[in-house]
């Protein structure tokens, strides 16, 4: 990753231009950037920031110059300038500033598709969330936990279940030290919870079958151990009738209209303070290696911006 | 009373109409006088040994008769009493030792071989359509087997919600009682690839959910005919299990859901199974639901029964003790 100087782009028919204020770092810029996910080179790294629009392109009515803007899962925002399809474009509320959207469009938007489309969960139901103050954690313990639910979280340290228990979590096991699987099931008598919500994958998700109550949901929205290998159907036969998804989020913002409701929620939660967000690194554009280490490094907690 | 064992696992022939002692009542059960029991494939499996159970046994699932008497416990039946019942081993005979549990009422409006036809199929059925997966109005729904047991049912239901049907079929005789069911569509899987059937039928969308019975054989097109986030619902497998899935598969189709479901896990508390049957005895005593009747068999003749059944006939098959 280096930095270079390169022209301002210039936005195609349907596109708008953004000045940046605020890029977000993701797992996923560590894969493209590694090659795991193969992008044509060069690129510029980086799928989620906001700012300001400082050109639309001749068929573009929704946004005009000025207009405060954020997207996800269009490459090219760690930069000062990106264009950017202007049907991927949310406007972004008065009350929200540009580093809170840029830090909530991907994982503010996977928690809100999680707890209310993937499983949309009602007040007094119980939902287990594994790796509850990771990024995606942290938004979806407070989700679920407005939402009413039970909040059952697996952490690995004391720092992340104070986080945790901030975010709404009504119990806390340390994965590293309690048998998850034997936990849960004391904690709902035998019962077992409604959902399972799963980033971890290939450690996590047999023993996350056996604690799902019959008819229970799986939902397994992440790899972060190991993908979870090929498995035998008859298992959610006989632990009682389950049900499995593997979303994704470009499936639950697939249309201009399901993004722009997402977006607005979420933006709404934070905007009245049902939902905080985490910024608790900041970096210059140009000590992006820096960032990338200590994403890496597991040194973080919270969401990492990049300021151009 | 005369009954139907079966001494060891194998074809059809190994069911030996003998005379057996009355069963003995256990506190919480009820002894049943059978009128009718019903034939399931799972009797098959159990007689061939595909599914396991301390032999001899006396094989059937599923029946409608009287209660004879009750245990020292029972509370919730009475001698005199119109019963119907699945999930209880022992239905080919005359008589039946049933925890009293099972036991659902059966209204006066409907008959003992409507209620025992109706109890394995008709609650499959009604689980799947409001449950497994809760169809809405102008949803669209692909039935495979759509004028098999369940299949008939599913479709008929389906069609009452106000779903659009796609049924798969093997002949053309089936596809006539898919149309008769309520199918919209019926694809004959024999002479048409029901992938790009279904692609077309739906202009390229896919469908909301598959109500699956068959498995093995029409799991990976499955996968490619559902709508983004649409769901698969696999009650069985009559084409053998479905090799080992990755789940990476269901996000790369478009972020779609996938359940494996038995009928025990949908009437699993007393409540349920009583809601369960008395809204399916209610539509079929309205007219709404009718259960087909292919043909009724002396008890002595269960083999043939099983012959007939494994044979894929279509429809529901009785016998009569």
């Amino acid at each position: 990753m280096q930095l270079v100087d390169l022209p301002i782009p210039e936005p195609k028919a349907n596109e708008a231009v953004v000045k940046l204020a605020a890029s977000g770092v993701n797992f996923i810029d560590v894969y493209n950037r590694e090659g795991r996910y193969k992008v044509p080179l060069p690129f510029v790294l980086g799928q989620e920031g906001a700012g300001t629009v400082s050109a639309v392109g001749a068929d573009v009515k929704s946004l005009k110059v000025g207009d405060h803007v954020a997207w996800s899962s269009v490459l090219g925002s760690y930069a000062e300038y990106a264009a950017v399809a202007a049907d991927r474009l949310v406007p972004v509320p008065s009350g929200v500033t540009d580093q809170q959207a840029a830090g909530t469009m991907l994982q503010g938007m996977t928690a809100h598709y999680l707890a209310h489309d993937s499983f949309p969960l009602k007040r007094g139901q119980t939902a287990l969330v594994h790796a509850a103050a990771g990024g995606v954690g942290l938004l979806l313990t407070q989700m679920a936990h407005n939402i009413g639910a039970r909040v059952i979280a697996t952490v690995s340290t004391e720092e992340k279940a104070k986080l945790a228990r901030e975010a709404g979590a009504d119990e806390v096991i340390f994965y590293t030290q309690t048998d998850f699987e034997a936990e849960t099931k004391r904690l709902t008598y035998g019962k077992g919870v409604d959902v399972v919500y799963d980033s971890v994958g290939k450690t996590t998700f047999e023993k996350g079958l056996n604690i799902l109550r019959p008819r229970g949901m799986m939902v397994l929205f992440g790899g972060s151990s190991g993908a979870v290998p090929p498995f035998d159907l008859i298992a959610l036969s006989t632990k009682g009738s389950l049900f499995v998804t593997r979303p994704k989020l470009g499936d639950y913002i697939a249309t201009r209209d399901e993004l722009m409701e997402r977006a607005e929620d979420v933006f709404g939660m934070i905007g009245a303070g049902k939902l905080k967000l985490r910024i608790e690194h900041i970096y210059p554009l140009a000590e992006v290696q820096r960032a990338h280490e200590e994403l890496e490094g597991r040194k973080t907690t919270g969401k990492l911006l990049l300021i151009p | 009373m005369k009954a139907i064992r079966v001494q060891q696992t194998g074809g059809p022939e190994v069911m030996q109409l003998i005379e057996a002692p009355l069963p003995q009542l256990k506190p919480n059960e009820a002894l049943v006088k059978v009128t009718v029991a019903g034939v399931n494939s799972i009797d098959g499996q159990f007689r061939d040994g595909s599914l396991r159970t301390p032999l001899p046994f006396i094989p059937g699932q599923e029946g409608a008769g009287v209660v004879e008497s009750v245990g020292s416990q029972a509370k919730l039946v009475k001698p005199g009493d119109r019963v119907a019942w699945s999930g209880t081993l022992g239905s080919y005979a005359e008589y039946v030792a049933s925890p009293e549990n099972h036991l659902v009422p059966v209204p006066a409006s409907i008959t003992d071989e409507q209620a025992a036809a109706a109890m394995m199929h008709g609650l499959t059925a009604h689980y799947l359509v409001n449950d497994a997966h809760k169809l809405k109005a102008g949803e669209t729904a692909l039935v495979h087997a759509a004028a098999g047991g369940v299949g008939l049912l599913v479709v008929e239901l389906a069609h009452a919600m106000g779903a659009r049907v796609i049924g798969t079929v093997s002949s053309e005789d089936k596809a006539a009682l898919a149309r008769e069911a309520g199918a919209d569509e019926v694809i004959v899987f024999t002479r048409q690839d029901f992938e790009a059937e279904v692609k077309r039928l739906t202009e390229g969308k896919g469908v909301d959910v598959v109500y699956d019975g068959v498995g093995k054989a029409t799991f990976e097109k499955n996968l490619n005919v559902m709508k983004l986030r649409g769901m698969l619902v696999l009650y069985g497998m009559s084409s053998g299990p479905v090799p080992p899935v990755d789940p990476a598969r269901l996000s790369e189709k478009g972020s779609l859901y996938m359940a494996r479901t038995t009928l025990a896990h949908f009437t699993a508390t007393r409540e349920e199974l009583l809601a369960r049957t008395s809204a399916l005895f209610g539509m079929i005593a309205a007219g709404k639901l009718k259960i087909k009747i292919a043909k009724k068999y002396p008890l002595a003749d269960a083999a043939e029964a099983h012959r007939d059944m494994e044979s894929r006939k279509a429809g529901k098959l009785l016998l009569i003790p």
